[in-house]
């Protein structure tokens, strides 16, 4: 059960009680164990970017304009399909804030992805970015896997940040760029998708076709035993 | 937001920079600096306590699923018949010409029938080429495991917990003995909550419920900067001095933010268990490319020699005191726990991993009165929560080590046969021994008394397993006569040796505790080796060397550009001539020779096994040559009248292993000195 409580300084409109974490979908979701693979992911990013609402619309498909600071951090659970596994999501969602840092900052060991956010209506959140990038390689695993996403791109006449600035910052970083908006349920899918799309082809990479590693093994192989190649160039007769 | 100066503990009094007064104007946050440090409300506490326990449900649930497929895996491989390379690995069928097909498996290389195997095209990921590989069941499952669990993200298997088959099993999550198993993984958990910088894991092995009732925990917090970080690592060795400021900042708050989180009377107690390394620590987390690397990937070890590693390794033990099993469970994520440990990275650039610290790791039992000297480090700390009375003891020891690789055993106790099963399962990420970056690894297995002693005077050894740093030994070790109460207090020792003919060098050592192996289940076990100690010099000493040694000293002199070898002494050679003496002396020659240098030969020691020879010789090489060459010694009893007999014969040369090459290296890298070492004879003679 997870409440969200209002910051007094911080809150910009109205005041709700969010109660996310009680409704009967996510039990269902969280004790579900059919799935086969689980992917902890991270959203991140500064206060008000939208992190909670792009959450909510992802997880709930449900929108709130009020403004209610994230505590720390909480999570949601969906299970999705991809290349016929399901795969378990574990989205975490962190506060933008800088007193909650040693919590959040402690999540980020344990996740696979990261969601990146940015308002494009605030030139300082993208200022940020780089910021968050260091984050992320200061405590994330260093194969975790991220995604910039520019939020709020339903707030056309309150735009700060063209598309263009963050796509070159993207490539600047060497991740992928979505420009989304919670509100409107624009692009908000298609992040996840992509993110796990990224991961599940990471993983299979990192097992099953980097050279590196592959190379490695018959490397290390070479001496004891049988000449290399597939079994079927290897014919016994 | 300006995130090197987000810390003002480090120095409130200092006037923050103009971005994050810009920054403080437009939050409307007040100019106060302790603003940002307000610890967290008590309906703060709450919420994040909430999702805390939420997340732990499903990470109990995740540990349970990890453990299923674990043991999967474990079933299959308990299958398999194992009758050597013409059969099967896995049903027994024989290999020909009208029989199944022999297919070598991609992954542990053995060979497989096409019933057992199964072919998956993989795909290279910067190419569109693929490539059809095979591989046998065990190894396709044990791929699969690695990708349910993430333990491909991890490098390592994360906690789990084994499926609990006996009806006595309670409600509570039970904390089955869970280590690093399966696939090769070691468990690698998160560990610390605040000063992330430097990269780590933790290991954590629970025991099941001993026999006082006592739960056992054993926390392995490792440090390792892999080889793609070594160079991110020196390249931003002098990272921004921000940088610096952020971590100085951050090791004074480290974890005192979600301690206070949880108790916010207690908050003080944080990180002050550390005093001792936190000098280490604030230089670690300089070091800020350091990443995580939990042991094992599958494959990703078996890389070659030249790999730059730095790691330690830190033992904590944690004594629970109300059997908290969501406590001692140690979340994999969040195990909020404030103590932080640090320890000295120690980097070793040589490919020659071997530790002139000499420690060895032990367990402690923290419920128990004595702590051990060897602990440097308490962090005994009591934090009382609002809704859990949970009394949280936590005690890090940790030694200063390189870690010399791991190695997973499985552990049974059959009391109606008193006997003691030990299996060696594998070893991951051994030292190098030879040029090519590879090892013939085995084992040598005993058990220390609570005395000190061996008990056994007899070591047993498993088979070697040749050139590998990774090998799978999957042997059982039966030791008979361990008596139940011995357990308690007994210790199993492993030794790790390289094989060669010219003498065992050592790899790693491992001590495990048998107090917690039970009779009725196996205990599981992933533990890192650690430096020589006066058990593996037993073990060593415990070969026997029939042919004796030699003191051989090397040295290149670069102004008379040749090798000088100085053949010193032998001792215990063999007896050759009927009076239970020889007359040994030795000849030496260096093959392939570019020079053509004579062969040389020391003068006959007459009646003597002990001889002293003392002999100096010169064969021209360049220092190029000798990266090529080979020394060939061989001893010799003189006899009148017939041919010589042989006594025993060393090669040193690039082509060694271990010690031997390690002298020969030194003595290319520093000419000048002389290089001495003693080595064992061979009893081959290579000149025939």
């Amino acid at each position: 059960m997870a409440e969200h409580y209002q910051i007094i300084w911080h809150v910009k409109r109205v005041h709700i009680i969010m109660a996310g974490g009680g409704d009967p979908k996510w039990q269902k979701d969280a004790a579900d164990q059919n799935f086969d693979y689980m992917f902890k992911l991270l959203i991140i990013g500064n206060s008000s970017v939208g992190k909670t609402s792009f959450l909510f619309r992802y997880a709930d498909d449900s929108f709130t304009s009020a403004f209610v600071s994230t505590v720390g951090i909480d999570f949601k659970v969906k299970t999705v399909f991809r290349h016929d596994k399901r795969v378990k999501l574990q989205i975490w969602d962190t506060a933008g804030q800088e007193r909650y840092r040693t919590i959040t900052t402690a999540y980020y060991r344990g996740a696979m992805g990261f969601i990146l956010m940015y308002d494009v209506t605030n030139e300082d959140s993208f200022n940020s970015v780089q910021d968050w990038v260091t984050q992320i390689k200061t405590y994330s695993w260093d194969n975790a896997q991220v995604i910039l996403v520019g939020n709020k791109c339903d707030m056309e006449d309150q735009r700060v940040i063209s598309f263009e600035r963050g796509r070159q910052l993207a490539d600047q970083l060497g991740v992928e760029f979505f420009e989304t908006s919670a509100k409107e349920n624009v692009n908000v899918k298609a992040v996840f998708e992509r993110l796990v799309d990224i991961i599940c082809d990471k993983m299979s990479e990192s097992l099953d076709a980097d050279p590196t590693l592959v190379g490695g093994n018959q490397k290390g192989q070479r001496l004891t035993d049988q000449p290399q190649g597939t079994p079927n160039a290897n014919c016994n007769c | 937001m300006d995130f090197a100066n987000r810390n003002n503990t480090a120095n409130k009094f200092v006037c923050p920079s103009d971005r994050q007064l810009a920054l403080r104007a437009k939050l409307k946050a007040g100019w106060s600096s302790s603003k940002t440090n307000e610890p967290l409300r008590p309906e703060e506490q709450e919420a994040i306590i909430s999702v805390i326990r939420r997340n732990e449900e499903i990470e109990i649930a995740e540990r349970q699923r990890v453990g299923r497929l674990v043991e999967r895996v474990e079933k299959i491989k308990l299958h398999a018949v194992e009758r050597g390379p013409n059969c099967c690995r896995l049903c027994g069928d024989a290999f020909g010409l009208l029989r199944p097909q022999r297919i070598l498996c991609e992954d542990c290389r053995k060979a497989v029938c096409t019933k057992c195997s199964v072919d998956i095209n993989i795909r290279y990921h910067n190419s569109e080429r693929t490539r059809e590989i095979w591989l046998c069941r065990i190894c396709s499952e044990t791929r699969e495991m690695w990708k349910k669990s993430g333990a491909w993200f991890f490098k390592g298997l994360p906690n789990y917990d084994m499926p609990v088959r006996s009806a006595s099993a309670s409600n509570t999550p039970t904390t089955t003995p869970t280590a690093g198993g399966g696939g090769g993984g070691a468990v690698a958990a998160y560990g610390k909550a605040g000063a992330g910088k430097g990269a780590r894991a933790v290991q954590s092995c629970h025991g099941t419920p001993a026999r006082g009732g006592r739960i056992k925990k054993l926390t392995i917090r490792v440090n390792d900067s892999s080889s793609s970080s070594a160079s991110n690592s020196s390249a931003s060795g002098q990272s921004e001095p921000e940088e610096d400021q952020l971590d100085g900042a951050k090791s004074t708050t480290a974890g005192a933010g979600i301690a206070s989180a949880s108790a916010p009377g207690t908050g003080t107690g944080t990180g002050t268990g550390t005093g001792t390394d936190s000098s280490d620590r604030q230089r670690l987390q300089r070091d800020e490319s350091f990443r995580l690397r939990a042991y094992g990937s599958i494959r990703s070890f078996i890389d070659g020699g030249e790999r730059k590693l730095s790691n330690s390794f830190f033992f904590g033990r944690q004594a629970n005191a109300n059997a908290g099993s969501r406590q001692a469970d140690g979340q994999d994520y969040d195990n909020i726990s404030n103590a932080s440990t640090v320890a000295q990275l120690r980097r070793e650039g040589s490919f020659m991993r071997r530790s002139s610290v000499s420690s060895s790791w032990s367990f402690s039992d923290s419920s128990g009165s004595g702590n051990s000297a060897t602990q440097t480090t308490q962090n005994p700390q009591q934090q009382k929560q609002q809704q859990q009375q949970q009394q949280q003891q936590q005690q890090q020891q940790h030694c200063r080590d390189p870690l010399l690789g791991w190695l997973e055993l499985a552990i049974s106790y059959r009391e109606s046969f008193h006997s003691l099963d030990c299996t060696l399962v594998r070893a991951r990420d051994l030292p190098a021994m030879d040029a090519s970056g590879l090892a013939d690894p085995y084992c040598k297995v005993n058990i220390v008394t609570p005395e000190g002693h061996t008990k056994y005077t007899r070591w047993q050894r498993t088979k070697t397993v040749h050139k590998t740093r990774n090998p799978d030994f999957n042997e059982t070790l039966q030791f008979v006569g361990v008596e139940p109460e011995e357990l308690g207090n007994s210790l199993l020792y492993v030794a790790l040796f390289d094989d060669d003919k010219y003498g065992h060098d050592f790899l790693g050592a491992a001590k495990v505790c048998l107090s917690t192996v039970h009779s009725t289940s196996q205990y599981r076990i992933s533990v890192p080796l650690g430096a020589e100690d006066q058990y593996s010099a037993e073990a060593e000493m415990s070969q026997s060397w029939p042919n004796g040694k030699m003191l051989i000293s090397l040295c290149y002199n670069t102004k008379r550009r040749a090798l000088v070898v100085n053949v010193k002494q032998c001792i215990n050679l063999l007896p050759m001539d009927n009076n239970g003496s020889s007359d040994p002396f030795v000849k030496l020659q260096l093959k392939p020779d570019a020079h053509k240098n004579k062969k040389h030969k020391t003068s006959v020691k007459w009646r003597t096994l002990n001889p002293v020879f003392n002999e100096e010789f010169y064969f021209e090489a360049s220092p190029h040559d000798l990266n090529k060459e080979m020394l060939i010694l061989t001893v010799w009893d003189k006899d009148l009248g017939k041919s010589n007999d042989f006594l025993g014969s060393l090669q040193l040369g690039a082509q060694s292993k271990g010690d031997r090459l390690q002298q020969w290296l030194d003595c290319i890298r520093l000419p000048d000195h002389f290089h001495e070492k003693w080595h064992c004879l061979a009893s081959d003679n290579p000149t025939h």
